[in-house]
């Protein structure tokens, strides 16, 4: 077992990436400013409804780089935790993408402007409750001492703190790796992967509650965390083969991914497809089978006239689809079957997002029309998401410019070259 | 009846690179049926010898859809058609909670092919194999790689095949010889698998016989502590109270429940000694229409949908011609039509002539409805042109 | 699923898996000799023995309990679901491990398994027989079980499919089946090296008959290797099923303290934790009695220990989620029923299981800890009392106080209830003394897989995979 592999000639060639990203980055930069611009504009223009639409649509867009972030920061930890050798050459893929949290961070500033504005615009208990239920105003009250403005800020500034640093920490170890051959900075990241996780999985669950699940303030399930987490894994999964792909169209890091490692992502991605379909329909099956009004309503607002496509979408287009089509092994080695799927997975993945934040806007259980309002998906959306993710892929692109795209010298970086899957 | 014959050439390797190299040699010295006997599956031999990738996966697609069909089909006939019943409010075709049992009869039907199907395409168990007469090959299991050609490949020729394994390294060359015997089965074996086979009818045809015929006797419980348990049935002595009755009398200044009589129009159909001549609760649509429905429950079995007297029970009752029968009035007889709504809600509580009392089944205010019902089903049997709407007149045929 | 895995050992590269100086034919001995041995260890004898006296209670109380009916045991109102179901969810999640070792671990390349993972599907399937017994007992008329199956009856009635309790039977013995399956198709070969080893007319017999005549011939390999990963495929899955089918015997209902959404993926990370207990507890004398130290290594121990601190984590996540949900739910009664759980009446019960569950395995962040048998022995039996009071405090602490204070009620078991627990463990020990005596305990085929000299010029990545399935597409390379 303690076959020791040399590293081949060539395998360090392409991996700097230099000016060949700075394109990138500013055209993306460019799209990205656009993309928010025009979507800021519509919502402007289109009066305190449409203004709403955009806060919730920019909290989806959010939410959806937000959890790729994440599935990067556990991805790297995690595959320090077990001391895989075979994800090493994608590993700073990761790496990368966990070091946008900063800009995630600066990405939620906007979003104090719904929070702070006093009508619960998008979390309904940070605005004043006149009127309504007097059930529902008792179960605020009663949530009172978690769910107010400055503790949520205040939550909110220590989770980004757990992710900055972890994300920081880890990337500042495997770029010092890269100027050494003592393997010390990555025995730390060894040592401290699993604490990490730790930290991040409180910071991770309750930052689902408090941005999403308190959405909808009286609504609460044990497992959404969980759910959350998923999705994050597959949204960093698939954004890892498009980037990797990306790269090597670029004729970056072509020796070094090949089929095995893509065929090893794509066993993740199919891997945390179950995963995901197991984790949502157990809240499903739990809920729908106990029947009680304060749980129901969670699915019921989804399953109004304008949310029910939707749903019925969520179930064949984020689980049976991508199950059945990354069931065999051929998809997953095959170059095109899996950028298809990569494509896809990540695009259910924002359609998740916006299933989970979207009907909110409209609930019924929130004192919304009876039959959910109609489907507020439009231009908006597409604007917003291109925008926020314009910004995020600039950013990315910018570091990748700055450092190797390869842990050039990890201890395992020639077994992770010479891996085969079994 | 015994000879022998060669099966092949069977040599040995120590290594794993020996066996694979060897596996190579022969393959491309063109032999086909040959194979290599390892202590354990080696990395890279199934490329060296040309294995074909097996079909097995396709099998265990196919078997676990069944599966899953089946569980559809099974939790759909049981419980949404040929046995419908709700439970906990849920739909009888309720997919969410179906789930479970699809998931698990796919993987078991999945499981089941894969060990199978495995077997299967290896021909396995075979307990014989002209290799086990060989006492080096026991090391096959435990630490030396085998290689054998066999003597029916068209290419054999023994002596090349040696000098070929010779030149590989092989640690043992050797041509076995396997003997062949009779291989039918004893006569006492046979005898004992046709009775076994036979025996192994039996049960089926004891279930066919119960299907097609009736038995007069009631099955046999084996553990009967349901059909007789130790209880106290009405009206049954005991010894445990003074008054030597099983039942209890209601403690004085107390009412059973449903037993209070608010209201004595309401409750018994008198008033002052006299039947109620009206109802005596409010009459309205809704009322009329619980009244059908439990006039068709309860009383057409006798008195029939018509209230002619011609219900099921009666017509059986001729039929057998039952010396106990009395036949049940018909409710539009002039002595019927006559009574007030207070005797009519009598009898339906007391009961007359054969007819029980039905105060045990019927909550009071549907006996009354029942009452307003028969008044109403008593009025379309005498009715006239006149008592129709003007507005539907031209309806009726 | 997708990480070759080294060894979280530093420095960076993993230890031999085997170690001393084994070759195949020394550790084919190894094996061989714990059931070639004519008399096993004294040690053998004496747990027999006991085993043996437990086994005989439990035959004794099950007797009663049937002749005499359920009331022998202390399940009364509102406590309607006693020990019996403790017990059942207890041994269900033992049995996790075994499967998990077997297939999770085999996804994840986890080449470490093969020295344990005949043991502990042995150990799998010997607890999931405890573990069924105990509904089945359960039922009160126990003849009448096979109303369970969707078998056509005299009654013209079918089983309810609705009900989370006829998910079990599917789950539970689709898992039994698909665990002896795959237990019995990996010891086929390790089988026909006994029989080719037996000195014995019966022994050739016996195992003769069941190794179905395996040659080891390649071609055989080639779809025993395909056949082994299909099963580990599915068994994965499996193995997230069916303790989130037992799960939802609890979470369908709307009792406080049952009905909550994390209920499956908590339910199966505390499984998995009490089966990895339960393999350490198991695999430490037994690798002391029978020499078998240099294939179940001390590394071994230490990767079981911090499976056990990961998972221990992961339900220890679970309960501090439920706790918080409980009150942010703003649900009195669900509030009630978490304040009642951690300080009513068994508050005792719950202080032993967050302390055994969650306390105890903080100890193997410590290497000293994870490499000192003693310790790790006690701190995996305590992981086990620890899983049994986990049960333990979701059965009877939620029920005890149902919503009508006047039936509330104080659950005592009977001596029957504590005898056949008991005696549940003497059917393991029996079945699991008998597996270590007469079958191979460690998987020697996969075993050399994983040695350094099955790998041809040890060069390639063979290393890295060798128990997996080979003779497929032949790698290509991206441009």
């Amino acid at each position: 077992m303690t076959s020791v592999h040399s590293i081949p000639t060539g395998a360090l060639e392409g991996v700097h990436a230099g000016e060949k990203l700075s394109g990138l980055a500013r055209i993306s930069l460019l799209i990205g400013m656009a993309g928010l611009a025009l979507g800021a504009w519509l919502g402007w223009s289109g009066g305190e409804a449409e203004m709403r639409h955009f806060w919730f649509s920019y909290l989806v867009a959010f939410a959806f780089l937000l959890t790729i972030g994440m599935g990067a920061l556990f991805f790297t930890m995690l595959q320090h935790a077990v001391g895989a050798y075979w994800s090493v050459v994608i590993r700073r893929i990761a790496e990368l993408t966990m070091a946008n949290f900063p800009l995630l961070a600066l990405l939620f500033l906007p979003l104090l402007i719904p929070l702070l504005d006093g009508h619960g615009t998008l979390w309904p208990w940070a605005g004043h409750h006149e009127g309504g239920d007097p059930g529902h105003a008792a179960l605020l009250a009663h949530k009172e001492p978690f769910l107010n403005v400055p503790f949520f800020l205040l939550r909110i500034a220590v989770y980004f703190g757990v992710w900055i640093s972890l994300a920081r920490w880890f990337l500042r170890r495997s770029l010092e790796q890269d100027l050494t051959s003592s393997p010390t900075p990555t025995v730390r990241s060894r040592k401290w992967s699993s604490p990490g996780i730790i930290v991040f999985a409180l910071a991770l669950s309750f930052g689902a509650f408090d941005l999403l699940m308190s959405l909808n303030p009286a609504w609460f399930s044990t497992i959404f965390g969980v759910y959350i987490f998923a999705g994050s894994f597959i949204g960093n999964c698939a954004w890892m083969i498009l980037c990797a792909r990306w790269l090597q169209n670029r004729n970056l890091l072509t020796n070094q991914i090949n089929v095995e490692h893509y065929h090893d992502m794509g066993k993740f991605l199919f891997g945390f497809v179950f995963f995901w379909g197991y984790i949502g329909f157990s809240q499903f099956m739990l809920i729908w089978y106990a029947n009680l009004p304060e749980e129901t309503m969670w699915y019921k607002d989804r399953i109004t006239p304008a949310w029910e496509s939707w749903s019925w979408f969520m179930v064949f287009g984020h689980f049976v689809i991508p199950f059945a089509g990354l069931l065999s092994r051929h998809v997953k080695r095959s170059r095109f079957g899996l950028l298809f799927f990569a494509c896809y997975a990540l695009f259910m993945h924002w359609v998740d997002m916006y299933w989970v934040v979207m009907p909110n806007m409209n609930a019924p259980s929130l004192g919304g029309p009876a039959d959910g309002g109609s489907n507020p998906f439009g231009l908006m959306d597409v604007a917003v998401t291109v925008g926020l993710v314009g910004i995020f892929v600039s950013c990315f692109a910018r570091r990748a410019a700055k450092h190797p795209l390869l842990p050039v010298k990890d201890p395992l970086l020639a077994d992770s070259l010479a891996f085969e899957n079994a | 009846m015994t000879s022998s014959r060669v099966y092949g050439v069977l040599a040995s390797f120590t290594s794993v690179e020996g066996i694979i190299e060897a596996a190579k040699a022969v393959k491309e010295a063109g032999l086909t049926k040959w194979d290599c006997h390892t202590p354990f599956p080696v990395h890279g031999l199934d490329k060296a010898m040309g294995v074909k990738m097996t079909k097995l996966p396709w099998i265990v697609l196919g078997c676990g859809l069944s599966g899953l069909a089946l569980a559809i089909w099974l939790q759909w006939w049981t419980n949404a058609v040929d046995y419908p019943f709700i439970i906990s409010g849920k739909p009888l075709w309720s997919i969410p909670a179906n789930v479970p049992i699809m998931f698990e009869l796919t993987v078991l039907f999945s499981a089941l092919s894969t060990f199978f199907g495995m077997w299967m395409l290896n021909r396995l168990p075979r307990w014989y194999h002209p290799l086990f007469s060989v006492p080096s090959f026991r090391r096959a299991t435990s630490d030396r790689f085998f290689i054998v050609v066999e003597a029916d490949d068209p290419a054999y020729q023994a002596p090349e095949i040696k000098a070929l394994f010779e030149a590989q390294g092989a640690a043992t060359v050797e041509v076995v010889e396997e003997t062949i015997t009779n291989t039918d089965w004893p006569p006492k074996i046979k005898f004992a698998a046709w009775a076994a086979a036979g025996l192994l009818m039996l049960p089926p045809a004891f279930v066919v016989k119960a299907k097609f015929s009736t038995s007069e006797t009631p099955r046999l419980h084996l553990v009967p502590d349901m059909d007789h348990q130790p209880k106290f049935k009405a009206q049954a002595a005991s010894s445990l109270f003074a008054d030597g009755r099983a039942m209890r009398m209601p403690i004085d200044g107390t009412v059973a429940r449903g037993e209070l009589v608010a209201n004595e129009a309401l409750h018994t159909g008198f008033l002052g000694g006299e039947y109620v001549t009206e109802f005596p609760l409010p009459v309205d649509e809704f009322l009329m229409e619980r009244g059908r429905e439990r006039f068709n429950i309860y009383c057409t079995a006798c008195h029939g949908v018509s209230g002619l007297g011609d219900g099921m029970v009666n017509k059986r009752a001729q039929e057998i011609v039952s010396p106990l029968w009395v036949p049940p009035l018909s409710l539009h007889a002039e002595t019927v039509i006559s009574q007030p709504p207070g005797q009519l809600f009598q009898t339906i509580s007391k009961g007359v002539r054969n007819m029980p009392g039905y105060a045990q089944q019927i909550p009071v205010r549907d006996r009354w409805a029942i009452v307003l019902y028969l008044k109403a089903l008593q009025r379309s049997q005498s009715g006239s042109l006149d008592d129709v709407p003007l507005q539907l007149r031209n309806t009726i045929r | 699923m997708a990480d070759g895995v080294a060894a979280v050992d530093d420095p960076i590269r993993k230890p031999p898996l085997v170690q001393g100086e084994n070759d195949f034919a020394s550790v084919t001995d190894i094996v061989c000799q714990v059931s070639e041995t004519p008399k096993p260890p004294k040690a053998w004898y004496v747990t027999f023995a006991a085993a043996l006296g437990l086994l005989g209670a439990l035959g004794a109380s099950i007797v009663y309990l049937i002749s005499t009916g359920v009331g022998v045991w202390g399940n009364n109102q509102p406590v309607a679901w006693g020990w019996p179901i403790v017990n059942f969810v207890f041994w269900v999640g033992i049995g996790h491990a075994g499967t998990l070792i077997s297939a999770v671990l085999f996804l994840f390349r986890q080449t470490w398994r093969t020295a344990i993972n005949r043991f502990s599907e042995a150990m799998t399937i010997f607890a999931v027989i405890c573990a069924g017994m105990f509904p089945a007992i359960h039922v009160g008329r126990i003849w009448v079980i096979y109303w369970v199956f969707p078998i056509p009856n005299q009654m013209e009635m079918w089983p309810n499919f609705r009900s989370p309790l006829l998910w079990d039977v599917f789950a539970v013995g689709t898992y039994f089946t698909v665990s002896l399956l795959f237990w019995y198709m990996g010891m086929v070969p390790d089988l026909a090296t006994l029989r080719d080893r037996a000195t014995s007319r019966v022994r050739r017999m016996m195992y003769g008959v069941f190794s179905l005549g395996w040659t080891g011939s390649n071609r055989h390999w080639h779809r025993y290797e395909r056949a082994y990963l299909l099963l580990a495929a599915l068994a994965t899955p499996l193995v997230l099923s069916v303790h989130s089918v037992v799960s939802f015997d609890f979470a369908v209902s709307q009792l406080p303290g049952w009905h909550t959404t994390i209920f499956p993926p908590y339910f199966v990370a505390g499984a998995i934790f009490s089966g990895f207990a339960m393999v350490l507890s198991l695999a430490i004398p037994a690798r002391e009695l029978w020499g078998l130290k240099d294939l179940i290594t001390t590394r071994h121990i230490e990767l079981m220990c911090k499976v056990i601190l990961a998972t221990g984590m992961m339900v220890g996540y679970a309960y501090s989620t439920e706790f918080f949900v409980a009150w942010y739910s703003g649900n009195r009664y669900e509030g009630f029923a978490f304040i009642n759980r951690a300080f009513g009446p068994y508050w005792w019960a719950y202080t032993l299981m967050v302390s055994c569950n969650v306390l105890v395995p903080q100890i193997f962040w410590f290497k000293k800890m994870r490499t000192n048998m003693w310790v790790v022995f006690i701190a995996a039996a305590l992981v086990n009392v620890g899983m049994w009071f986990e049960r333990f405090v979701i059965v009877v602490s939620s029920l005890n106080r149902d919503f009508l204070p006047s039936s509330w009620h104080y659950f005592t078991p009977t001596a029957i209830d504590l005898l056949t627990f008991l005696g549940s463990f003497g059917l393991f020990l029996t079945l699991f003394l008998l597996f270590c005596r007469y079958l191979p305990q460690v998987a020697i085929a996969e075993i050399k897989g994983v040695m350094p000299q099955a790998h041809a010029g040890h060069g390639g990545s063979a290393a890295t995979a060798s128990d997996s399935p080979s003779g497929q597409v032949p790698p290509e390379g991206v441009k």
